[in-house]
């Protein structure tokens, strides 16, 4: 091959020949430094079933399917370490693999609402305990032992009183016919050799060298590329385009017009089709579209918060929470605190731009990407290409960031329809400005908080948002309270403040929305957490202990020990000015504490956080560590530096230039400490999130006595 | 953290209202200015150089010509990259470059982030992409040339001071106005405004600031 | 289209393509090198960074014309078995979370290292504050980097 000259052509044709090579990368070696690659319809050679998590081969090697999708949070390294455990095989030595959706085998695979571990280990541990008590009666039968002198250990099963040994190869095939023993005994959380402890993820080597396979590095023989130039308004259509140039470009094989699902709803646009990622793009580029975007408002920002506003004036809104007489204590009280706080919309920006592959033949569809939710394109697919549900075939590849966008349907439809039209498999890439400009976003929400203090404690607590409802886009009733309304508020507030209301006014506008990581708590705990530190200070209480009054549960009080203990909560520092915030989702709560001192160069700076979280049951602390660094980074960027404008109805920013990330040189020390305790797996990926705003904004009240109700803000400007 | 660094403005937008156009106001400055240039004249010569080059002197209408060599000067298009700190500014509104790069001993950037690996021989196409020149680069740390915060007055001194403006006399100042950087910036890519006057008229008023004696104005 | 060949990974790779291409693609998708990621297209995140004569150039504003008669080397060709200090110090932190910009972060950080043995903090910022991570993993990307430096620092030949 060296001294023929590729072209892309000639490419495609020779991955064809070496197709194995350059396609189906969904299968990896758990630990090996390059990986092998196998095709889904070759999934036999994994050995026998024992279930549909563990496959046995009869060399011994231990095959173990991810169900969900690997995002950066650590499903691959999390649901292998909870099998093997149960299981009792070496980490280090077994195989993982990507499972296909498959409802019928998995379950529930979307990967969403921190849910991979506490939606699963339980079934987990049982079904691998189970796996392993098979292997384990298959040994004493095949012995002629009985069963209680035979233990496993390491991928073998010994028969302790003579040594003799065989590995799960030898018994895999006699195990697998025998019945399931119903109820086998769990270890304890003592006896645990690999959960709980901060073990290597197993996808990290394949990270270090360019040979992990991302949505956007899936390449199948054949493959065509397309990039879409969309409505940049979701609710406008494809009035007319000219191709004349678009066509002119080498490369670009085919412009015709596409829509997409989203939601209730079709996006439109102009494919271009071309033989290289590049050509599509410059064939997108150079495309004339004439929209038609009559029918629908046309929103700038400004108008959205000011409409907002004037609703939380002018309604009382639907209630989520009510009880006690809050408006009435409200109403009567001599003093009380009536503030406003302002979120804005956001962008998920994973690093990795949406991308689809899709291969669409005769009667079947099979799809490979970036994909959080493989059940979800299997049926929403299904439905709107009239492909019966087994003949489309959904496979995860890994995903170079989700944060909720991931969990959706759009792109891969668009990406199935695309190679329909063509009877071609093809990869539609999204670049940065589609990515950044086409939604869904995460809604700004704005609150009124109101609120009574008396004999140094709360008399009347009343919440009210105004926002948009990402149900609603969903076919969610409008006559009903956003569910989310508290989301992230802890629940023992809404117990132990007798006067409180919490309202949500329904809100809409044309922008599309959706979850963005930790979802309604992004918000609410910005807006719920820096209320509650207003309230603190006009009870004249420290801000730790006004909250400890109110979360009386042992659990939660034990999280504000710690987070007391570890920030140096009582020894604060002179100069510096500390905040703290508490809240709770997806079953964890965290606590977080922030400090802040003068930056030399004007404003605040952010000189340290401490988080503690308390997530019951857990796999890894590294993985846990790992979510809450990157959480708060994200919460970061939010509160101080990125969010998303929208001008005449559309997105203003399309690009990192203009919205930026937080970098290297922004992110302050972390110290992060994790609860001990026996209560039920919470949920990992998100809770981290939401309490650092606010702990923020608090810090800086500390320090400056500005109370910043409004995000985001700027550091410098302080 | 992201702040947008504006200081230098104050000055810039001081010296636009001045140059208004009411004829009767012009008069005024023009000979207020020319009061300071002649103070100026008794304190503190201009450099010997351009003394013997100078073919006609004249402190008026070289303190005039200023006035347009100090707005595009102080344009972003020029000032960006004679920032008064070691990251160079972006933008229309001047501010600190995003991710920081920093200056370096040769002005070329340092480790991963040098200037030529964005900044290609020429300007990528699209909005805020790297504009781009073979020649791209800050001035060296040893001689920063720093425009941003600058007085008409004090830049007027260090263009001409050979210890400030990169060891050149008058003859590689008046080559200058040709030079590749200095003419990128009336080729500043998609979206960026141009400097406020044009490449023609800049290097008229440079001449002619430089040629008249090089004068700085008072303040 | 336009006859070049590419030197990537100490091999030649002759490719047929429009010399306006940028770097990133021409290595994607003609070489089928797939570990230099595509971010933003604009030399703002860094997912993108090869380097060309040892420089950690963004490849997707460099046209492929740039590439012709130099040395490439993408995150595929930094070491043979996963080997650099630089990758052996990100495996031992496990600072990847999704992974999506590591081939950028480490083939800067590999920059910085050879240039700067022994980094501060501030020389972290400075070389590495254009590559952006969404996961937020740079608090490990720096731990990382002051890991690979005590291991080259102990390994290199003494004297």
């Amino acid at each position: 091959m060296d001294n023929q000259t590729v072209s892309r052509r000639n490419f495609l044709k020779t991955s064809a020949v070496t197709g194995a090579v350059f396609s189906l990368g969904f299968y990896w070696p758990g630990n090996a430094k390059s990986a092998k690659v196998i095709n889904a319809a070759e999934a036999n050679k994994f050995g026998v079933e024992m279930n549909s998590w563990v496959h046995i081969d009869a060399s011994g090697k231990v095959t173990i399917f991810d169900h969900r999708a690997e995002m950066g949070q650590g499903s691959y390294q999390a649901v292998p370490q909870i099998v093997a455990e149960e299981l009792e095989v070496n980490l280090n030595e077994i195989n993982v693999v990507f499972a296909q959706g498959d409802a019928k085998k998995y379950g529930n695979q979307v990967t969403g609402g921190s849910s991979t571990v506490r939606g699963s280990y339980k079934n987990l541990l049982k079904l691998s305990a189970t796996a392993r008590e098979m292997l384990i009666q298959a040994a004493a039968k095949k012995w002629n032992v009985p069963k209680l002198e035979c233990y496993a250990e390491g991928g073998d099963v010994i028969h302790k009183p003579s040594g003799k040994k065989l590995h799960y190869g030898q018994l895999v095939e006699a195990a697998s016919k025998l019945e399931a023993p119903k109820d086998v005994v769990l270890k304890k959380r003592s006896e645990y050799k690999l959960i709980g402890k901060p073990l290597r993820r197993l996808d990290t080597p394949l990270k270090t060298n360019g040979v992990a396979v991302f949505g956007l590095d899936k390449q199948i023989p054949g493959m065509m590329y397309a990039a879409v130039e969309r409505n940049p308004r979701l609710r406008g259509k494809v009035k007319s385009f000219d191709d004349s140039k678009t066509r002119l470009i080498p490369g670009v094989k085919n412009v015709f017009k596409v829509k997409m699902g989203v939601f209730n709803t079709y996006r439109e646009g102009v494919a271009v089709v071309a033989d290289s990622t590049w050509a599509a793009i410059q064939g997108k580029k150079a495309l004339k579209v004439e929209w038609d975007d009559t029918g629908f408002e046309h929103l700038d920002t400004e108008e959205i918060y000011k409409r907002q506003a004037e609703a939380l004036q002018t309604q009382e809104g639907l209630p989520f929470k009510k009880q006690g007489e809050p408006n009435e204590v409200i109403a009567k009280a001599s003093k009380k605190i009536d503030v406003i706080y302002e979120t804005p919309y956001q962008y998920h920006a994973a690093m990795e731009p949406l991308n689809c592959v899709a291969h669409y033949q005769d009667d079947k569809l099979e799809i490979w990407g970036p994909i959080q939710a493989p059940e979800w394109v299997q049926d929403y697919i299904s439905k709107e290409m009239s492909i019966p549900k087994e003949k489309v075939i959904v496979n995860m590849t890994f995903l170079g960031g989700g944060f909720g966008r991931k969990a959706f349907m759009d792109y891969p439809h668009e990406a199935s329809v695309i190679s329909k039209e063509i009877k071609a498999p093809v990869q539609v890439v999204w670049t940065r400005e589609d990515d950044a400009t086409q939604g869904p976003f995460r809604p700004g929400i704005t609150y009124r908080c109101e609120g009574v203090i008396k004999d140094g404690g709360i008399d009347a607590f009343k919440v009210k948002l105004a926002g948009q409802n990402n149900n609603h886009w969903r076919g969610g009733k409008k006559d009903v309270p956003n569910g989310s309304a508290s989301e992230g508020f802890l629940k023992p507030y809404t117990e132990s403040i007798k006067n409180l209301a919490i309202m949500d006014i329904p809100f809409e506008t044309p922008i599309p929305t959706m979850w963005w990581r930790s979802v309604y708590a992004s918000t609410n705990g910005f807006a719920f957490e820096s209320f509650l530190d207003e309230l603190a200070h006009e009870a004249g209480k420290d801000p730790l202990d006004f909250r400890r009054v109110y979360l009386k549960e042992e659990r939660l009080q034990k999280l504000i020990d710690k987070v007391e203990e570890v920030s140096g909560w009582k020894s604060r520092a002179k100069g510096a000015g500390y905040g703290v915030a508490i809240t709770e989702c997806f079953s964890s709560t965290v606590a977080q504490v922030v400090k802040v001192s003068k930056a030399p160069g004007g404003g605040v700076k952010v000189d340290k956080v401490w988080a503690v979280m308390d997530c019951g049951w857990y796999v890894n602390p590294d993985t846990i560590k790992a979510q809450i660094e990157g959480s708060i980074v994200m919460a970061l960027g939010a509160a101080t530096i990125h969010q998303v404008k929208f001008k005449d109805g559309m997105a203003v920013d399309n690009n990192f230039s203009t919205y930026q990330m937080p970098r290297i040189n922004d992110i302050p020390p972390i110290d992060i400490h994790i609860m001990d305790n026996d209560e039920d797996a919470g949920g990992v990926g998100e809770p981290g999130l939401p309490p650092f705003a606010p702990a923020l904004t608090n810090a800086i009240f500390d320090l400056t006595g500005k109370r910043i109700r409004k995000l985001p803000f700027n550091l410098g400007m302080v | 953290m992201k702040q947008n660094n504006k200081a230098g403005k104050g000055k810039l937008f001081s010296v636009q209202a001045a140059a208004a156009p009411a004829a009767a106001f012009l008069t005024i400055l023009i000979f207020i200015v020319s009061v300071g240039a002649s103070a100026f004249r008794k304190d503190d010569a201009p450099v010997k150089e351009i003394r013997l080059i100078a073919i006609n002197r004249d402190s008026v209408e070289s303190v005039k010509a200023f006035e347009t060599v100090y707005k595009v000067l102080m344009s972003p298009r020029c000032m960006n990259c004679h920032p008064a700190g070691d990251i160079p500014l972006q933008g229309d509104d001047s501010h600190l470059h995003a991710m920081a790069p920093k200056r370096g001993v040769e002005g070329k950037g340092v480790y991963a982030m040098k200037c030529s690996n964005c900044h290609q021989d020429t300007n990528t196409p699209g909005l805020h992409t790297p504009p781009g020149n073979p020649e791209w680069h800050l001035p060296p740390a040893a001689m920063k040339m720093v425009f941003q915060g600058k007085s008409p007055h004090e830049l007027a001194r260090q263009l001409i001071d050979k210890k400030q403006n990169g060891n050149k006399d008058i003859k590689k100042l008046i080559e200058h106005a040709d030079d590749g950087l200095v003419l990128a910036g009336w080729n500043p890519g998609e979206g960026r405004t141009l400097p406020p006057v044009s490449h023609a008229d800049f290097k008229k008023a440079w001449l002619t600031w430089i040629k008249k004696g090089a004068y700085a104005p008072k303040k | 289209m336009t006859k070049i060949t590419l030197n990537i990974n100490k091999k030649e790779y002759p490719l047929e393509a429009d010399p306006q291409m940028p770097l990133l693609w021409a290595i994607r998708d003609l070489a089928g090198l797939k570990g230099t990621k595509y971010g933003c297209g604009v030399a703002q995140c860094g997912a993108c960074v090869v380097h060309l004569n040892g420089e950690a150039v963004r490849s997707c504003v460099t046209k492929v014309s740039r590439a012709v008669g130099k040395q490439v080397v993408t995150i595929e060709g930094l070491s043979e078995t996963n080997s650099h200090p630089v990758q052996k110090a990100w495996q031992d932190i496990d600072v990847p979370q999704c992974g999506y910009c590591h081939s950028g972060q480490i083939m800067s950080a590999v920059v910085l290292l050879r240039e700067k043995p022994d980094p501060t903090d501030q020389d972290i910022d400075d070389a590495m504050a254009g590559n952006i991570c969404r996961c937020g993993t740079y608090l490990r990307i720096r731990a990382a980097i002051h890991l690979a430096a005590e291991t080259q620092k102990k390994t290199a030949p003494q004297g």
